[in-house]
């Protein structure tokens, strides 16, 4: 469904991607994994085209997005979830959820995906009318996740939805992200440092280094990988039974 | 003799309050103060003179072409000169600088070419209106009555369109961080345009608005900028509900001033409470406190 081909992109004259090559199959969640600084953040922006891309191609649904407008990118159904400290503190729960509606016009549409949005996460139709600045950090993402699937997206871009959250609150996290992905029959890139919650989800895998792609493999296969994960990811996460996530 | 002040006063602050709220608008939406829009205040003044006076339109008429007209030259001066601006990358908060010596520039700009079309005269607005209103022993000139009924409206109109539309969400959404509106599928640089055009279409009100009671000349618009900005800060910068309370505010304390105090020195008054407020509450009476927890 996505596919990255030799993408390099970086801020001003400052490379930070070298060529990554990726891809997404429809109604997969692929996971790519990194450090702080290794170009993680780097490559959604250039999906998003946030950023420019300077050589290689991305290809969404077979074409080309690598020359469209932030917005017209949302609009084929490709759709970042930012991370939670982006949604509009300001604004509350329920025009945050409007904003990712921006794109469409149909209104029973909106309202049927608003209910779907609220069956997913109850504590944000408790919270409609409040300013998203008074939410908890868990209630943050679920917000900016809700708000994303608000798009009607073939396909969803997670920025980190664990960062900054406590391992509780992670987990519930990614149990929904897990159900977004079956319920919906979802493709999901997943941009995560938490790497051992990411791998049990995923099918497949990518470690990115310096802005290169240093290791994919099936997830199943990773995930077991002690040798990998110390070297290339840093300290391990609390282990977690993977049947209790589905 | 009080409330005829006060009424003048408010009517005055209102217009004021008009256009700082253009002036809060472009900074809350663009992160920049446009330094130019006394000139585009004075701008809509002169094409509501024109269309009222010389092509015969109606008032409320030739305010709303005036209104739009100057929109689209806003629009115009923001894609044309101030854009180039954020090409380097960044956006309009990285231009910071820049921006504001462009916004001086075009100030210049503006008032010489207004100048070459109408010269150094000042001109005044036909009458319009009847006999004053008697209010019970107040005598209140109808011009007046008008400039509160057409501002309060235009502030209804603006707070339906931000709060309760589509488009108006858009706004906010850009206003409060231009990257994760995209993400949400906004084209920001039309919104850009969007903001920038009610802005000006705002300050061209407050140029027709107060034709009737004013002259219309070309320096006009340099002492309402800064009574407008000066407006804007007290009622607390950025925030569209602190414009108009701050216009009201500096619109009767120099009303009163004039009266009591001193006529001669009816435009220091505006400063005075512009010192006052940033000694006292630097962050302006409204000033925006965002609450944000991670």
């Amino acid at each position: 469904m996505l596919e990255i081909k030799g993408v390099e992109s970086g801020y001003g004259k400052l490379k930070i991607l070298r060529g990554i090559n990726m891809s997404v199959p429809k109604g997969s969640i692929v996971s790519l994994l990194g450090g702080n600084g290794t170009g993680k953040s780097t490559l959604l922006k250039a999906i998003s085209r946030l950023l420019p891309v300077w050589a290689g191609e991305i290809l969404f649904d077979g074409e080309p997005i690598h020359n469209l407008k932030p917005h017209e990118i949302v609009r084929r159904g490709l759709v970042q979830v930012t991370q939670s400290k982006d949604a509009y503190p300001g604004m509350t729960v329920e025009d945050n959820l409007k904003v990712g509606a921006f794109s469409r016009s149909d209104k029973a549409g909106i309202r049927q995906d608003l209910e779907r949005v609220y069956a997913l996460f109850p504590v944000l139709k408790q919270r409609l009318k409040q300013m998203s600045g008074t939410l908890s950090g868990g209630e943050v993402q679920m917000l900016v996740i809700g708000r994303g699937l608000m798009a009607r997206p073939k396909m969803i871009m997670l920025d980190e939805p664990s960062s900054a959250l406590a391992p509780k609150v992670v987990f519930d996290i990614f149990r929904v992200i897990n159900m977004i992905r079956k319920e919906m029959n979802m493709t999901i890139l997943l941009v995560e440092q938490n790497v051992r919650m990411a791998l049990l989800l995923s099918d497949y895998g990518y470690v990115i280094r310096d802005g290169v792609i240093h290791i994919e493999g099936k997830a199943s296969e990773m995930i077991d990988d002690d040798n990998l994960r110390q070297s290339y990811l840093g300290g391990t996460v609390a282990d977690t039974n993977v049947a209790a996530l589905s | 003799m009080f409330f005829d002040f006060l009424i003048v006063g408010l009517s005055i602050g209102i217009v004021y309050g008009i256009v700082a709220l253009g002036i809060s608008l472009i900074y809350s939406g663009l992160d920049i103060v446009h330094f130019a829009h006394g000139e585009i205040f004075m701008l809509g003044a002169f094409i509501g003179l024109v269309l009222f006076n010389t092509v015969g339109l109606p008032y409320p008429v030739a305010l709303i072409m005036a209104m739009i007209a100057t929109a689209v030259i806003g629009v115009v001066i923001e894609r044309v000169f101030y854009r180039r601006l954020t090409r380097s990358g960044g956006g309009y908060t990285v231009a910071g600088m820049g921006m504001i010596i462009v916004g001086f520039g075009m100030a210049i700009i503006l008032q010489n070419i207004a100048f070459l079309a109408w010269g150094a005269t000042s001109f005044g607005y036909d009458p319009i209106y009847g006999p004053p209103v008697d209010l019970g022993g107040i005598s209140l000139p109808r011009s007046y009555l008008w400039i509160m009924v057409v501002a309060i409206t235009l502030m209804t109109i603006l707070n339906f369109f931000l709060k309760h539309t589509k488009l108006g969400l858009a706004v906010r959404a850009v206003a409060a961080n231009k990257e994760i509106a995209s993400l949400m599928g906004i084209n920001v640089p039309v919104m850009i345009s969007v903001i920038f055009g009610v802005a000006c279409a705002l300050g061209a009100a407050g140029g027709v608005l107060i034709g009737p009671i004013n002259f219309v000349s070309v320096e006009m618009g340099y002492l309402m900028l800064i009574k407008a900005f000066s407006a804007a800060v007290i009622g607390g910068f950025g925030s569209l509900p602190g414009a108009i309370l701050g216009g009201l505010i500096v619109g009767v304390a120099e009303t009163f001033g004039a009266a009591y105090i001193s006529g001669s020195h009816k435009d220091i008054y505006a400063f005075i409470l512009l010192i006052l407020v940033l000694m006292i509450r630097p962050s302006g009476i409204m000033g925006v406190i965002v609450k944000v927890k991670a």
